[in-house]
């Protein structure tokens, strides 16, 4: 596994994992997103994005969830890039 | 906890949306609930008794709580739900909760179980879903979890029953006197940041929470209760609530090891229980073809507003003439006859007429929601929305407008946050609805060349007709855009969208929420409706005079009260084209749009319906002369009309709905002067532009 660091939910391509390092902001949607489940540590993966490009699919825990760009550039990734064996 | 004089247990039933838990609560209760009402917002909350099983001990009274993500107040919907949970607004704390959890989305569902079990109440645990999560390769070790929660869990599948009766037998025993509080792993006590904000731990931190989220009024937070938050400032109050949070998720991993099977070797990108939407979604959030299927889907429900309701509204229409017709045959002529039959009858006839509709609407979203679909709608056309400033939810009440605004202003409930509910509401009248297309009929045959051919085979009519539409649309988003940056001036609400799982709908389920709404609209709106077309054939019929005694040419409505108000306004209809048979038309068609025919029928002495061919009134308007030899309506007359009924609020059930969804008089009054101030300067606009290009 290699990593990439600094970029952020809304950089990810499409299939492509990562996982959360930290959720930037303050105020109302820091608290959804973190109670959503985006809490450090945790893997999320960007699924698809919708016909105009916007708003994302994510896998996230068991579930599939979707942000808006805007609120994913909140969200501070690694991205994990799977070396395939 | 419990008074020992209570007769009841009452038992909350909590837990995420899209986890069954309405099904759930309709097998407990046999779908024998009464819906209750938050005072001043439109949560609803369901009250039933527990109906499974031998009734042993004590009775069970369930509560449905709104369905959420967590207790933090950052919507009214949870708000409610702590509330209700803790005992606030005057009703007593719960004797228990019942967790509805989807089993193959534990990793998620877990969060709020902690956030309910820290409050210290008896807890009983029902795994939805179980199948599903088996089906996924995910089953839930039932006993590991109830170990690892110190809780009871019972696991079900709502949609065939499994499990319903053992759900309530667990439930029965907390009757039983050997009960034991249950509240186990997240009942720690409160750090000192806590201590300094509330003496209750569980209380402290959903304070911490909402002051994060910029919602203490949501809270009801006392004044020392806010001084202390003041004191703690932001930078403390938005670590610990990052810590509080951070904790319970680390808490529900730790949970999960040993209770779901560990994912191994190469995982699809996909949630294990999402395998077979995310098929389905590759047609159905596909680039090209999720939109048109979208488009399909809409077009099918708007076909159903406009055409499928029609024969039903046909049968209503005519079960009330035979009604009427009834009635006076039976009575004979008279005073009172005229009341029951003109006021009253008609009035529950304007009333049920609008059933069809809102039922068709909401078996349509019942099922959309149910199945997963309004989820992955909302994700396609939320790019569009959010450039009003408003989410995808906002998007099938708005185009539901199209054909009336009762269903589509009652269908806004899906939006959450009400700043942005209202600013949909306040739109949909906008929409030009089925309604104002007699009246569009009536002035395009009378005044202009509606057959003739402007550009290939579009006619003067049909190109009138579409401006009246594209002026109604734009006229819908434009206002909406503005409100929502002045006077409900809000940010754009966030997306946050659970796409869940699609999922056959449990019909039952369906067609109870579609009894509930109609139900709803009949004993709240209904009753408004009723009274006010009583009020208006009144103001229309008194006082009475002998059509035989009048001079040639006038009628007896224009010797009516409404009569006399119409030549009173006459003043201000003059400069948009309009004179005081308008006048009256215009109070008449308060009743509804399409009564303006009728109505401009009586004053011109011909008797016609809206359903019946209007030839003659259109012959009547179009060679009407003033006393001076010109003619009464001109192109510009007629334009200016029009205008007028797209902008307008000329509906009572608009407003009773309004009323009813918006829990005061507050905001149909803003409606209708708003829309009334609107409609008259874009007449007026319009009368003077079409005047100035010679018309």
């Amino acid at each position: 596994m290699a990593f990439q660091l600094g970029k952020s939910l809304a950089e990810l391509e499409i299939g492509q994992r990562a996982i959360v390092k930290d959720v930037e902001g303050e105020g109302r949607m820091a608290v959804r997103l973190l109670e959503m489940g985006f809490v450090p540590g945790v893997e999320v993966a960007l699924i698809k994005r919708a016909p105009f490009g916007d708003p994302l699919e994510l896998r996230l825990r068991g579930y599939h969830v979707s942000l808006r760009r805007a609120e994913a550039r909140a969200i501070r990734v690694e991205v994990q890039t799977e070396v395939q064996a | 906890m419990s008074d020992a004089n209570q007769t009841s247990l009452h038992v909350a039933v909590a837990g995420n949306p899209n986890v069954g838990k309405t099904s759930l609560f309709n097998l407990l209760t046999h779908s024998r609930y009464k819906v209750g009402n938050y005072p001043g917002i439109t949560v609803e909350t369901r009250e039933g008794q527990l109906r499974v099983g031998p009734p042993e001990g004590k009775p069970i009274t369930l509560i449905d709580l709104p369905g959420t993500y967590s207790l933090t107040p950052t919507a009214e919907d949870e708000a409610v739900a702590f509330r209700a949970l803790t005992g606030a607004d005057g009703q007593p704390r719960p004797d228990a909760v019942l967790l509805v959890l989807d089993a193959s989305n534990l990793a998620r569902n877990l969060y709020l179980t902690l956030q309910i079990v820290e409050l210290g109440l008896p807890c009983v645990v029902v795994l939805n879903m179980v199948d599903l999560a088996e089906q996924a390769g995910v089953p839930v070790d039932v006993d590991a979890l109830a170990k690892a929660l110190g809780l009871p869990v019972v696991p079900t599948v709502a949609r065939t029953g499994v499990g319903i009766e053992q759900a309530a037998a667990l439930l029965r025993t907390l009757g039983q006197p050997t009960q034991r509080a249950m509240g186990g792993s997240g009942g720690s006590g409160g750090s000192e940041i806590e201590a300094r904000v509330a003496s209750d731990p569980a209380r402290a931190r959903w304070l911490l929470a909402a002051a994060e989220a910029d919602a203490l009024e949501l809270t009801g937070a006392s004044p020392s209760e806010r001084a202390a938050l003041v004191e703690l400032g932001p930078p403390v109050i938005r670590k610990a609530v990052r810590e509080q949070i951070i904790a319970r998720y680390t808490e529900v991993d730790r949970l999960l090891a040993g209770v779901i099977p560990a994912e191994r070797g190469p995982r699809p990108i996909w949630a294990p229980a999402m395998v077979v939407s995310a098929k389905i979604d590759r047609v159905l959030t596909h680039r090209i073809l999720g939109p048109v299927v979208f488009l399909a889907v809409m077009a099918l429900v708007f076909q159903s507003l406009f055409s499928w309701a029609d024969p039903l509204i046909g049968l209503i229409e005519s079960a009330i003439g035979w009604l009427a017709d009834l009635t006076r045959s039976t009575l004979g002529e008279g005073a009172f006859t005229d009341l029951l039959t003109e006021g009253v009858i008609a009035g529950v006839g304007n009333v049920v007429v609008f059933v069809p509709q809102i039922a068709l609407l909401f078996l349509f979203v019942g099922l959309l929601e149910d199945s997963g679909y309004m989820a992955r709608a909302a994700f396609l056309v939320d790019r569009l929305m959010a450039r009003i400033g408003l989410n995808g939810k906002a998007f099938v009440p708005l185009l539901s407008g199209y054909a009336c605004a009762i269903p589509a202003i009652m269908g806004t409930r899906t939006i959450s946050g009400f700043k942005d509910r209202l600013v949909t509401i306040l739109m949909i009248p906008f929409m030009s609805c089925s309604a104002r297309l007699p009246v569009y009929t009536l002035v395009i045959g009378a005044l202009f060349a509606a057959n003739e051919r402007v550009v290939g085979p579009f006619t003067q009519g049909g190109l009138l007709l579409l401006g009246m539409y594209m002026l109604s649309t734009f006229g819908a988003l434009g206002m909406g855009a503005i409100y929502k940056r002045t006077l409900l001036r809000s940010p754009t609400p966030p997306l946050v969208l659970e796409l869940p799982p699609y999922r056959l709908p449990r019909l039952r389920d369906t067609a109870r929420h579609v009894w509930d709404r109609t139900a709803d609209f009949l004993r709240d709106a209904g009753t408004i409706i009723l009274a006010v077309t009583v009020v208006l054939w009144g103001l229309l019929s008194y006082p009475k005079v002998d059509p035989e005694t009048l001079p040639a040419g006038e009628t007896a409505i224009e010797h009516s009260i409404a009569g006399k108000l119409g030549k009173a306004i006459e003043p201000v209809l003059t400069p948009i084209g309009q004179d005081w048979r308008i006048g009256i038309g215009l109070i008449g068609s308060f009743a509804a749009r399409e009564v303006l025919v009728s109505t401009l029928g009586l004053v011109y002495g011909i008797e016609s319906d809206v359903d019946d061919d209007d030839t003659p009134l259109r012959e009547v308007i179009r060679t009407a002369k003033t006393p001076e030899g010109t003619p009464r309506y001109g192109k510009a007359s007629g334009l200016a009309l029009m205008v007028f009924f797209v902008f307008a609020c000329q509906c009572m059930s608009t407003l009773a709905v309004v009323k009813r969804e918006t829990q005061s008089w507050r905001w149909p009054l803003f409606m209708l002067v708003s829309m009334t101030v609107i409609a008259y300067v874009a007449a007026l606009l319009t009368f003077w532009l079409a005047k100035a290009f010679g018309l």
